[in-house]
């Protein structure tokens, strides 16, 4: 048999005859009709042979094994079929996940009678918190009978014993022990379930008097306890509706005369002790300022909110969670599922559409390569994951605005009197263009998607923590989107009574001809340019002069990139574009757009004074003259690489008895995972070396 | 279809985020070939974010306006870049238009629970006309663009004028009018060198290549078509 796999065309559709089996693959038995897919399909699905048994069995080749299952599904000769009710749930999952903007959404399939609802939510509340919660994780949970049957689940499936360091904290105060779920229950099993320390709150949920909720939230002891549910970053709780069967109504929770104000007021729902109405929003009534536990915005704030809930009673109280955004992730039955789809209008043929649509999405892991490695968890949480990590590190230097981390402000830029430097672009650039605030640099930035410029939001916001009474200088790389979002927000700013004004950065030389310097894009060049800027903005000039000095280091400053392979976005994982083996591109952007001319591979010093020569064409410098030289990398090109081409660099400049006053080399302003580099040079006067060499403290640009 | 303005309205946004969740890779594509190769992706964030703004609001009390309005903030805070102002105008613009369409009553939408109040019938076929002409008028201001620029208004101008000439007949041809000059002006970027947008700098080299935006913005009508021209009532 040895030998005969090695003589089988992989390729082949058609089998060898039968005469020939002694010496290539075995003859197809009678009762496969002649067809080895049938064949191969038997094997494969009704006798469970792997691929390795059925190549030795046919005598022929995996590689041809996989081929014919491969062709079977495809010609229909079997057809994979999901069990209907699973199927159902799935999509039913989906459309709940899309129509909502959940972050995930788990359905448990229809009921088969055989064991109660809360049960079956209960394992699948289990099997999300098992894939959810993280070591270092702190848990607010909720009570309530769902709660408790997640927690009860939990201990069965038996906890990841790599879980390490987590929190539970009990979200609201205690109840009356009368009733099985109680809060302090209810977070001690999910604690034990999970291994995780566990944190009361040492209170009652709802006390007799405001005075004395003042006062207990006052004791350090119960302080400290909310402080822990203020870390927070991950919530679990049920939803009750106000049904007479409903948690709330049988936990002795509240009084009745309080739940039929809630009532009268529209309240459908309850979360976490607290009302809602339709549309999610909170429902003020007398046991506001009585009670002690999380309060709705609270919940709201937290990264990942798990709601575990089902019943067709519910359907209201769980519409209003999800239209209130205090759950991002929903553990629900299928006939919920479908009751809160049906009551917004979403068709059944509609969820189906979607589910083809999804199931065509995320690209295979294993396989030959067609994808880059990247250092991911979730594609469409790059940007903000990134931030996260960088706000933390750079906290000497930065701070968000308002909470969020799209508009950043300088921890001690703004003051009264100076204008305000804001700076911003998409992400993707990095060190661009967050390493670049701080003292005597940019005192804010607005920060968008890959490569996208942020909208008019954060950057208004920028505009108002930047703003010292004395104007604000916007200063952007000159793309279609940056100059339209930045423009609407300078419209905005206006009418706050914020002065604007604004340079656009244009220093790649390799955009645009000369004479429409104007339309060329801003590139690396920009660092020298916003650094100008803000010694200028520091100096304490007006803003006008500011302005002046900001175009003039701009229309002094000429770059030029080189890529030699494309860069890949996280969310495709693939290059944007493709280099083949000898290939460059010159004039390359920063956004992986095609530059405006392919070479041949060449060398370091070829590459350098190609670009240099691009250079000096535009830079009227005499003998004698002085620059400042950027060398940037971006992204995946080594120091290594940038000194070799530095170094052809200043060979060039001596050349020409140009002084460099002032050099940088390394990442400053990148382009994800290209490959490739650029080189600006920034023609020094007396008045933008002096802004050069005036202080500045960013977190990636210090002088 | 029996359902009221609002409601149709929220299921044509899920048709276009479907839509360019499905073609979020072909877009994608093509703006690989001029751009940054991040069109579909902005585009399916965008559309993703509207879908997911208007499950949170209550559609029975919901002009068609403020649906709009709120469809422009949802996809212009999601997306920034370039299609984020230039769609969120084009909304806006429709919001506008749609305003002077709608009773007094219903522009207080929260507060109007009166059934009286509510916008009951879908949209007529010279309101659809028109919230096409203020969208497109919104993108050409917005991106101070015209047709011939190789964009989206190369797709969105023709989808206009069609509407316009058709806004007297029912539902159903007036979308069979919009769709192919949407689709023929789109067609005809390939043999257009960019003006406008990221592309404008590879001059000759966006030759041959089909716009993203005004590819993007076939797509999108042909979802309006599918919920604005399945409908009984036209009145």
């Amino acid at each position: 048999m040895a030998n005969n796999r090695t003589t089988t065309p992989g390729r082949s559709p058609r089998l060898v005859p039968a005469e020939a089996a002694g010496a290539g693959p075995a003859a197809v038995p009678l009762r496969y009709g002649d067809d080895p897919y049938v064949w191969a399909c038997w094997l494969y699905y009704e006798e469970s042979r792997t691929q390795g048994e059925i190549a030795e069995i046919m005598g022929i080749s995996r590689a041809t094994v996989n081929t014919y299952l491969a062709e079977a599904r495809a010609r229909g000769i079997v057809n994979i079929a999901l069990e209907p009710e699973r199927l159902g749930a799935l999509s039913v999952a989906q459309a709940l996940k899309r129509h909502f903007g959940l972050e995930d959404c788990l359905v448990v399939p229809g009921d088969d009678g055989a064991r109660p609802l809360i049960d079956r939510l209960g394992v699948a509340g289990a099997q999300a918190l098992g894939r959810l919660v993280q070591s270092g994780d702190t848990l607010a949970v909720a009570w309530g009978r769902t709660v408790l049957s997640v927690a009860g689940q939990i201990k069965r499936q038996a906890q990841d014993p790599r879980l390490q360091d987590v929190t539970v904290v009990q979200a609201t105060g205690g109840t009356r022990a009368d009733i099985a779920y109680t809060p302090e229950l209810c977070a001690a099993a999910l604690a034990r379930a999970l291994g995780a320390r566990l944190v009361h709150l040492a209170a009652p949920a709802i006390v007799s008097s405001p005075a004395l909720r003042a006062g207990l939230m006052a004791e350090p002891l119960i302080a400290d306890q909310f402080a822990t549910l203020g870390r927070a970053n991950k919530a679990l709780f049920g939803i009750s509706s106000l049904r007479p069967n409903s948690t709330i109504q049988t936990s002795g929770f509240f009084e009745d005369v309080s739940l039929q104000d809630y009532l009268a007021k529209n309240a459908v729902g309850g979360v976490a002790g607290r009302f809602i109405d339709a549309q999610g929003r909170p429902v003020a009534g007398p046991l506001d300022g009585r009670t002690i536990g999380i309060e709705l915005s609270a919940l709201a704030a937290i990264g990942l909110r798990i709601a575990v809930a089902g019943g067709f009673d519910k359907v209201p109280a769980i519409l209003a969670a999800l239209r209130g955004g205090y759950a991002n992730v929903l553990v629900t039955d299928a006939a919920t599922g479908r009751g809160i789809l049906h009551a917004e209008g979403v068709s059944e043929g509609e969820a189906k559409a979607r589910q083809r649509a999804e199931s065509a999405g995320p690209a295979p892991l294993t396989g030959p390569r067609t994808h880059i490695k990247k250092f991911l968890n979730k594609a469409d949480h790059v940007v903000e994951e990134m931030l996260d990590g960088a706000v933390q590190a750079h906290a000497a230097h930065i701070r968000p605005i308002g909470g969020s981390n799209r508009a950043l402000v300088a921890r001690n830029g703004p003051r009264p009197g100076k204008v305000g430097l804001v700076i911003g672009g998409g992400t993707g650039h990095e060190p661009c263009f967050l390493g670049y605030v701080g003292r005597g640099l940019a005192d804010a930035v607005a920060v968008g998607n890959i490569f996208s410029a942020p909208p008019p939001a954060p950057i208004l916001a920028c505009a108002r923590a930047a703003s010292g009474g004395a104007g604000v200088l916007f200063v952007y790389g000159n793309y279609a989107g940056d100059v339209m979002n930045f423009e609407m927000a300078a419209e905005m700013a206006e009418e706050d009574g914020i002065a604007v004004r604004t340079v656009l950065t244009t220093d790649d030389i390799a955009s645009s001809p000369r004479e429409d310097r104007e339309g060329r894009r801003g590139v690396a060049g920009n660092v020298l340019i916003f650094k100008a800027a803000g010694a200028a903005c520091e100096r304490g000039l007006p803003l006008e002069a500011c302005a002046a000095l900001t175009a003039r280091a701009n229309a002094r400053t000429y770059t030029m990139g080189v890529a030699l392979e494309p860069c890949s976005l996280p969310q495709t994982r693939r290059h944007n574009f493709e280099l083949s083996a000898d290939e460059i591109e010159i004039g390359m952007g920063i956004h992986g757009e095609r530059g405006v001319a392919r070479d041949r591979m060449m060398s370091a010093d070829a590459v350098v004074d190609r670009v240099m020569d691009g250079i000096f064409a535009e830079m009227e410098a005499k003998p004698g003259d002085r620059v400042a030289v950027l060398v940037n990398s971006f992204g995946a090109t080594p120091l290594m690489e940038l000194y070799i081409l530095y170094r052809r660099v200043a060979q060039r400049l001596a050349a020409k008895r140009i002084v460099i006053a002032r050099n940088w080399i390394g990442h400053y302003c990148t382009s994800l995972d290209m490959a490739g580099a650029s080189i600006s040079v920034m023609h020094l006067d007396e008045e933008l070396e002096a802004l050069l060499a005036a202080p500045c403290d960013t977190a990636f640009l210090k002088v | 279809m029996t359902d009221h303005a609002a409601r149709q309205l929220s299921r044509m946004f899920r048709d276009i985020a479907s839509a360019m969740a499905d073609a979020r890779d072909w877009l994608t594509e093509l703006d690989g070939a001029i751009g940054d190769a991040d069109h579909g992706i902005t585009m399916a964030l965008g559309f993703e974010a509207v879908t997911a703004a208007l499950a949170r609001e209550d559609l029975d009390r919901m002009a068609p306006s403020a649906l709009f309005e709120i469809a422009a903030t949802a996809f212009l805070d999601a997306v920034g870049a370039s299609t984020g102002p230039l769609y969120a105008t084009a909304f806006r613009r429709a919001a506008r238009f749609l305003r002077t369409q709608e009773p007094a009553a219903s522009n207080t939408p929260a507060q109007a629970p009166s059934l009286a109040a509510r916008p009951l019938a879908p949209l007529s076929t010279a309101t659809q006309a028109g919230l096409l002409q203020a969208m497109a008028a919104g993108i050409a201001e917005r991106g101070k663009g015209q047709r011939g620029d190789k964009t989206m208004l190369d797709a969105w101008i023709p989808a206009a004028e069609a509407a316009e000439s058709a806004a007297g007949l029912d539902a159903a041809s007036l979308w069979r009018a919009v769709l192919p000059a949407a689709e023929a002006g789109a067609e005809a970027t390939r043999s257009m060198t960019a003006a406008r947008g990221r592309a404008a700098r590879l001059g000759e080299r966006s030759l041959g290549h089909i716009d993203p935006g005004a590819a993007s913005a076939v797509i999108l009508l042909q979802a309006m078509a599918r919920v604005l021209a399945d409908q009984t009532d036209a009145s």
